[in-house]
């Protein structure tokens, strides 16, 4: 299942078939072990379900959770309740229930917790954790003081029984994280765990992202813990201590959790060591130090166990892939530059004292190339990032196609406006084809990706981003947006990381951009060779300000421009 | 309610030395510290088992117990800046959750998970205001919290020491570049707020629930403090732990506020996050 994308047969295909294999395993063990073992089987796989949450927020998004079994208690108290008020539904609708209030309790835990970066969630996680242990010893489960114990259905009474529906339940868990992590959605966690600016400017909204992915963790936590309640018959307080979902926190990333099969291979970890621990006589706390050990050794980026089995598993070949882009023969076809579609004026930003833009006014043609070149410092980025929405204290207007162009960059690049950036923002954990329909916010057709990704001299669609170098990464990110066919793409040097050679090529390819995709483009660059061969117009910014703006040659031959920017004429 | 809040003082004075270790290291090593409370804990108990176990006279115990907390704290750094040199807030401080994990069962595994019979080093009244009687180990922890903060201040700003190590946490290849022995400052950095870590809770400890568990955990109030300056300012962060222990405290009169009084710090962690992450900021610089 994870294997690149070869149509909708594997697509939907490949994990069926292994949920099918999983569900005869789960009958097989059930046949094959005793009673004790099939104990043991149930608590892997309460920590497999757990786990497997886990490597959604922090495998998959990046952020640091450290109350992963505060929302199994959650789960595990509104299954309790549930029980002693003898409510319908039976225990299976409750686990659901548990786990969906685990899941509310993790949004509402996220919503605050959305400006933050990675480590202020780890902050409050950790704070709801310990609240939530010395809360609950204090007040302790319902029906625990009484005796009214959670019993399982009757169909499932026995422990081998309980065993099997434990694993469908965690099949049904698996299944339903592996298509959310193939879907958009999981898209969105990869690049929100990578950049929040590439998010935003995918037109993919960085709060969805985290909340979901917050809230998909939280609630497999609550239908662990709901599982496990009716594995004991109580649930108690020690069975979430904090220090217990530490222990998971760092075993998820030692065992790399964001892979289905590596958290159920942790689970296991999880239940193995402390029970062999126990046979050989040895503190069973020792189990946690060896945990905490692998920890520090995977989160210092020597890699983790998921990976390095994986890695003996089957040895993929390692090479990366590059641009292969060659000029043109023909010379391209240009559309004639129509009415301005992005008009930009008086805009105007200041950082504290510095001025960085001031009363800046452009336009791009519909079906045109404008070129934006200015020294260093001349503003070049700082309006990209205005335009785009980044710089929310930006003074002016922007409009597009004759709407105003308002609200975060999310909102923008939905309205048509896209960008790219300087730095490389595509999230590597996908595949080329992934991050295209990603970026592009829908699915475009195959041959169509693939005709775009080959017109850009881009390695094949199914090749994972973190094989592909950073020159061929930019174009990769210049496509995906291509494909979301906005009215005008802001390009910030897409051509930096390429070979000097091929900037060329790249430009002539830039240069059909409008006619091909019909999209309009705002370029920054530093090559001159390049934006000569690209651009009908230029903007030249200097010190933040306008020094000249119109057709290319006039532009080019301006005694201001020459001495303030280019200083020297060889250059032309 | 007063004198509730005067009791929870001590507490807030703890709070608040652990808010500015954390702050310090925050600035000055970018890692927000989960294992700051739990090198204390650990320091302090080795230090009981010297005592108790080992026969050493207390003060030999207490000194020792000190220095390791130090010592340990200056390791964990070691691996950090080591091994983490390039990454960011995020990655560094992960490694830190893993070191409080790790210290924590290490203290079962050695000392059992009983709280620990701790001599009280400070004991009985100092003075008494309004009939309200104030502990000596109030007086002690919140002057010791606006001593370091001061003196942290005065280093920082004042003092040759200080302005590498600023420069040191806002351009770390820069300043080595410059000939600032980095690997040498942010181990004495994380060597400082380890000792001081250990001191605080050799002193809180007897008073205190003082079991492995709670002590390591008292990162999270301390957090709660230092999120109120940012991170960033110690005047704000001793402030912080000290509102925060005199509500606790005050709360603590009321029996049917128990169970609010064990989420105060997490709700004021969220409170103060809402309120400082009220302006949109983006992850990276551009």
């Amino acid at each position: 299942m994870q294997l690149a994308d070869r149509g909708a047969v594997s697509r939907f295909g490949t994990p069926l078939v292994v949920a099918v294999v999983a569900v005869l395993v789960g009958i097989g063990l059930t046949v094959g072990l005793n009673g004790y073992f099939a104990y043991l089987g149930v608590s892997v796989v309460v920590a497999a379900i757990a786990l497997l949450g886990l490597g959604v927020v922090t495998g998959s998004a990046g952020m640091i959770s450290l109350c992963q079994l505060t929302f199994g208690a959650i789960g595990a108290w509104v299954v309790s309740a549930l029980n002693v008020a003898n409510a319908p539904g039976g225990f299976l609708f409750w686990l659901l229930l548990g786990g969906l209030a685990a899941g509310v309790v993790g949004v509402l835990i996220g919503l605050p917790a959305l400006r933050l970066r990675g480590i202020n969630l780890a902050v409050v996680t950790l704070g709801l954790a310990a609240a939530a242990d010395v809360t609950l010893v204090e007040i302790q489960f319902p029906g625990t003081t009484d005796g009214v114990s959670v019993d399982r259905p009757s169909l499932v009474a026995d422990d081998n029984a309980y065993f099997l529906l434990c694993v469908i339940v965690l099949i049904i868990c698996a299944l339903v994280v592996h298509f959310l992590r193939r879907g958009p959605r999981g898209s969105s966690w990869a690049a929100v765990a990578f950049s929040e600016r590439g998010t935003a400017a995918a037109g993919a909204s960085v709060r969805t992202a985290k909340l979901s992915a917050f809230a998909v963790s939280a609630t497999l936590g609550g239908i662990s813990g709901g599982l496990l309640t009716a594995q004991v018959g109580f649930a108690f307080p020690t069975s979430f201590a904090p220090l217990q979902s530490l222990a998971l926190y760092v075993l998820a990333i030692m065992s790399g959790a964001h892979l289905i099969d590596m958290a159920v291979f942790g689970a296991v970890l999880w239940v193995a060591v402390p029970e062999l621990l126990k046979r050989w006589g040895v503190p069973q706390d020792w189990g946690y130090v060896i945990f905490g050990l692998l920890g520090i050794q995977a989160l210092a980026g020597r890699g983790n166990l998921g990976t390095a089995i994986r890695e003996l598993w089957r040895r993929r070949s390692r090479a990366s892939a590059g641009v292969q882009i060659t000029a043109l023969d023909e010379d391209p076809p240009r559309l004639p530059p129509g009415e301005p579609v992005l008009v930009v004026r008086g805009l105007s930003v200041t950082f504290g004292q510095v001025k960085a833009l001031s009363g800046v006014d452009l336009a791009v043609p519909k079906g045109g190339v404008l070129g934006v070149i200015g020294p260093n410092g001349a503003g070049k980025s700082t309006l990209v990032d205005a335009i785009s929405g980044f710089l929310p204290q930006a003074q002016g207007t922007v409009e597009l196609a004759d709407r105003p162009l308002t609200g975060n960059p999310t909102q923008r690049a939905r309205s048509g406006l896209r960008r790219t950036f300087q730095q490389d923002r595509v999230p590597s954990g996908l595949t080329i084809e992934a991050y295209v329909r990603f970026v592009a916010r829908r699915r475009p057709p195959a041959d169509e990706v693939a005709a775009a990704l080959e017109f850009f001299g881009c390695p094949p669609a199914a090749t994972p981003l973190d094989r592909v170098d950073v020159g061929a990464r930019r174009l990769v990110e210049v496509v995906g947006h291509l494909m979301a066919k906005p009215q005008v793409l802001l390009l910030d040097e897409p051509a930096a990381g390429l070979p000097h050679e091929e900037h060329v090529a790249f430009g002539e390819r830039l240069r059909q951009v409008p006619a091909r995709f019909g999209v309009s483009v705002l370029i920054i660059e530093h090559d001159l060779d390049l934006v000569r061969s690209v651009c009908d117009t230029l903007t030249v910014l200097d010190f933040g300000e306008v020094l000249a703006s119109g057709p290319q040659a006039e532009v080019l031959a301006d005694p201001a421009v020459l001495k303030a920017y280019l200083g020297e004429t060889e250059m032309l | 309610m007063v004198q509730g809040a005067l009791a929870g003082l001590a507490a807030g004075g703890l709070y608040a030395v652990l808010a500015v270790c954390l702050t310090l290291m925050s600035r000055l090593v970018r890692v927000v510290n989960f294992a700051q409370a739990a090198t204390g804990m650990f320091g302090s108990y080795v230090g009981v088992a010297l005592s108790v176990h080992g026969g050493l006279p207390e003060w030999l115990a207490v000194v020792l117990g000190v220095l390791l907390g130090g010592l340990l704290s200056v390791l964990i750094g070691w691996v950090v800046s080591t091994w983490l040199a390039e990454a960011g807030t995020g990655t560094r401080s992960a490694v830190t959750v893993a070191v409080l994990l790790l210290l924590i069962s290490l203290s079962f595994i050695l000392f059992g998970n009983k709280p620990q019979p701790f001599q009280a080093l400070l004991a009985g009244p100092a003075f008494t205001v309004g009939g309200v009687v104030i502990s000596q180990v109030t007086v002690v922890t919140v002057a010791l919290a606006v001593v370091i903060a001061f003196a942290a201040r005065l280093i920082l700003t004042k003092t040759p020491v200080g302005i590498s190590l600023r420069a040191l946490s806002e351009r770390p290849t820069t300043a080595e570049l410059l000939g600032i022995p980095a690997k040498r400052l942010s181990a004495a950095v994380w060597g400082a707020t380890g000792l001081i870590s250990t001191v605080i809770i050799v002193i809180v400890a007897p008073s205190q629930s003082n079991d492995a568990t709670s002590l390591a955990m008292l990162v999270v109030p301390a957090a709660a403090a230092a999120l109120l300056g940012g991170f960033r300012r110690l005047d704000l962060a001793v402030v912080g732990g000290l509102v925060l222990g005199m509500l606790q405290g005050a709360l603590a009169q009321v029996d049917q506020l128990s169970v609010v009084r064990n989420f105060v710090p997490f709700l004021a962690i969220v409170g103060l996050l809402v309120w400082s992450q009220r302006k949109e900021v983006w992850d990276a610089a551009r």
